[in-house]
């Protein structure tokens, strides 16, 4: 049977468990609940998540609950959540409550298996297409799962939590089962990234974006951290020039116009790390591409452009998914070089998004996403010479960049850095500095991409984010398009 | 989705639809993928330039939506100006709606860029507007 997860951001988890506390405090007995609205992530067709969009805390009288008796969602209180759900165009609902006697081990009693399908057939009467997920908490222990149908029902496997952290949480109310010991190939690691965090590194998607200077670093980074499924993206051929800077890249690659995740896949898979990596040929900006993003847990961003940096914190907000950008800029004047920049950009619900943080900026996004025919006259005017300048292709220094961000990676799954995490990191060589920047440049409050976020944790709900083919295709540059 | 509709300018759409229904003569127009705000009735005096309105076309960026600034725009051609050319109708030339246009040097000063979420397609044409009148006269090497 198929197993799926359900995702929902750090801030409503941590408010849900206080709201749900006073259940497991004292003898009162007395189950606590609310009801959250869904969006989804499938991919093949195939529900991979629920995310919880946002939860309708209950209003006065909307949840009746009474010591050592089950808890009851009013009419009222459902009603409401299933209309929300219908004009926002959303999948489906999600229950919690709580069972006050329940601690490390929780379970579904018969009372929620008696009336979960009943209250799914009365949802789909109204709403065919109506999914409902119920969970039930216990002090220390949550248990899930999805009602498709009156009569079908998924599994839960994990609550993922996003937010200043990853959390994984099992939703088979059962207690944390011990992580399994690692592989000796990578026991020396555990120093940094205990057993159960390289559990997690194994059992993650991560979605690498881009292969060519950074991105091939952060592959080989990944699969010698653990990580066994790796989605590489990027629709370029291995080029003579790429050779100082493609890691595993060679001449005959080059001379047979090979692609560069087919070469990536080929080497990586060949390291013997059990890691397989799974090749994407295409912009980021086609959505037929982007849409295999929901096979991943984690973004990487190792692009050198605006546009695709954006579609990206859009689909991580869109979608509750971590994103982390990584990048090296080299910065200079008359005197000389000033900076070195090896930076890391972490993303998620809560923080802010590339364009608060300053490192997209409208002119730049402007420029990258008119056509190529509108481009070039745009350039003949001039006024766009910093904008075509290509970002670096320092092998050492992307390597900085790329560790950097992997480094966050763990940190995410089993912190050791000191939290929060900077808006960015930045290492400056020039000056042997490593920068936290705390504050975000251009931060907006109302963003709509990050702030206020009217389709945030929609998924596949919120609708399309990419490109039709031939206008991804239209917005490359001239030398992209040699394919 | 619809194949071939640029997905983020939806944005764009509904400023130009909203300029249109209050009156300014808007529509969008596309060369392929790429879009376009053609306004006309820009008002010039004459002189120096050599009619009362003219058209122009506002290049909008595929990714509007997600926050980009607009810069810069074409003229309907032909023009003249002080019986000749502005030094300033400098750019390459692009063949649109059966009409030929030119790109137009007019730029935001440093500090003052087009400000995503502040200004909009209306304080664009404003600014282009202001080509036209005593600043584009000014900025016009005699």
């Amino acid at each position: 049977m198929p197993e799926f997860n359900l995702r929902i951001r750090e801030t409503d988890w941590v408010r849900l468990r206080k709201h749900c506390a006073p259940s497991f405090r004292g003898r009162k007995d007395t189950e606590i609940g609310a009801i959250g609205l869904l969006g989804k992530r499938a991919a093949s067709g195939v529900l991979r998540e629920l995310i919880v969009t946002q939860i309708l805390w209950p209003e006065p009288g909307e949840v009746l609950a009474e010591p050592h008796s089950a808890l009851t969602f009013t009419s009222r209180y459902l009603r409401r959540a299933h209309i929300s759900m219908r004009k926002e165009g959303l999948a489906g609902l999600v229950t919690f409550h709580t069972h006050p006697l329940a601690g490390p081990e929780v379970g579904f009693s018969w009372y929620d298996d008696e009336q979960d399908p009943l209250l799914v057939e009365n949802l789909q009467e109204i709403w065919p297409s109506t999914l409902l997920s119920s969970v039930v908490l216990g002090a220390d222990s949550q248990q899930g799962r999805v009602w498709l149908t009156p009569a079908q029902q998924l599994p839960a496997r994990r609550l993922v939590v996003i937010g200043e952290g990853l959390q994984y949480l099992q939703l088979d109310g059962g207690r944390a089962s011990a992580a399994p010991a690692p592989s000796a190939i990578f026991d020396r690691a555990t120093a940094l990234t205990g057993n159960g965090a390289l559990a997690l590194l194994a059992g993650m998607t991560v979605a690498v974006i881009g292969a060519s200077g950074t991105g091939s670093l952060v592959c080989e980074l990944l699969a010698r951290a653990g990580v066994r499924r790796i989605l590489l993206i990027d629709h370029d051929i291995v080029k003579i020039v790429n050779l100082n800077r493609i890691l595993h890249a060679g001449k005959e690659d080059a001379e047979r116009r090979r692609h560069k995740v087919a070469v990536l896949k080929q080497r990586i898979e060949a390291l013997g790390l059990g890691c397989e990596v799974i090749p994407v040929v295409g912009s980021i900006l086609d959505n037929a591409v982007l849409q295999r993003l929901n096979e991943a847990d984690l973004l990487f961003g190792c692009v050198d452009k605006d546009y695709p940096r954006m579609l990206l914190c859009k689909y991580a907000y869109q979608h509750n998914v971590p994103y982390i950008d990584v990048g090296a800029e080299i910065g200079g004047d008359q005197e000389g070089i000033v900076s070195t920049d090896a930076r890391v950009n972490y993303v998620a619900p809560g923080r802010w998004c590339l364009r608060c943080t300053g490192l997209v900026t409208p002119r730049r996004l402007a420029f990258e996403s008119l056509t190529g025919p509108e481009r070039k006259r745009k350039i003949a005017l001039g006024y766009s010479d910093d904008l075509l300048i290509k970002q670096p292709a320092v092998m050492d220094l992307n390597m900085r960049a790329a560790s950097a961000g992997v480094m966050v990676l763990r940190h995410l799954l089993q912190p050791f850095l000191r939290a929060p995490l900077p808006v960015t990191l930045a290492e400056n060589l020039v000056t042997y500095n490593m920068k936290p920047v705390a504050a975000a440049r251009n931060r907006n409050e109302t963003c709509d991409i990050c702030q206020a976020n009217a389709l945030s944790g929609f998924g596949d709900c919120g609708g399309t984010i990419g490109l039709a083919s031939d206008i991804a295709e239209a917005l490359l540059d001239e030398d992209e398009r040699s394919v | 989705m619809e194949r071939g509709l640029p997905v983020h300018i939806t944005g764009a759409k509904t400023q130009i639809e909203s300029l249109a229904a209050a009156g300014t003569a808007i529509k969008l127009v596309t060369e392929g993928p790429q879009p376009y705000a053609w306004v006309g009735s820009i008002a010039a005096p004459t002189p120096p330039w050599d009619r009362a309105t003219y058209d122009i076309l506002i290049p909008i960026p595929l990714a509007f939506d997600l926050g980009t600034g607009l810069d810069g725009f074409y003229v309907a051609l032909p023009y003249s100006f002080n019986n000749g050319e502005h030094n300033r109708v400098n750019g390459q030339t692009l063949t649109l709606g059966g009409r030929q246009w030119r790109a137009v040097s007019w730029h935001y000063p440093d500090g003052k860029e087009f400000k995503p979420g502040t200004d909009t397609i209306e304080s664009h044409i404003i600014h282009c507007r202001g080509f036209f009148l005593a600043r584009g006269a000014v900025n016009a090497r005699i």
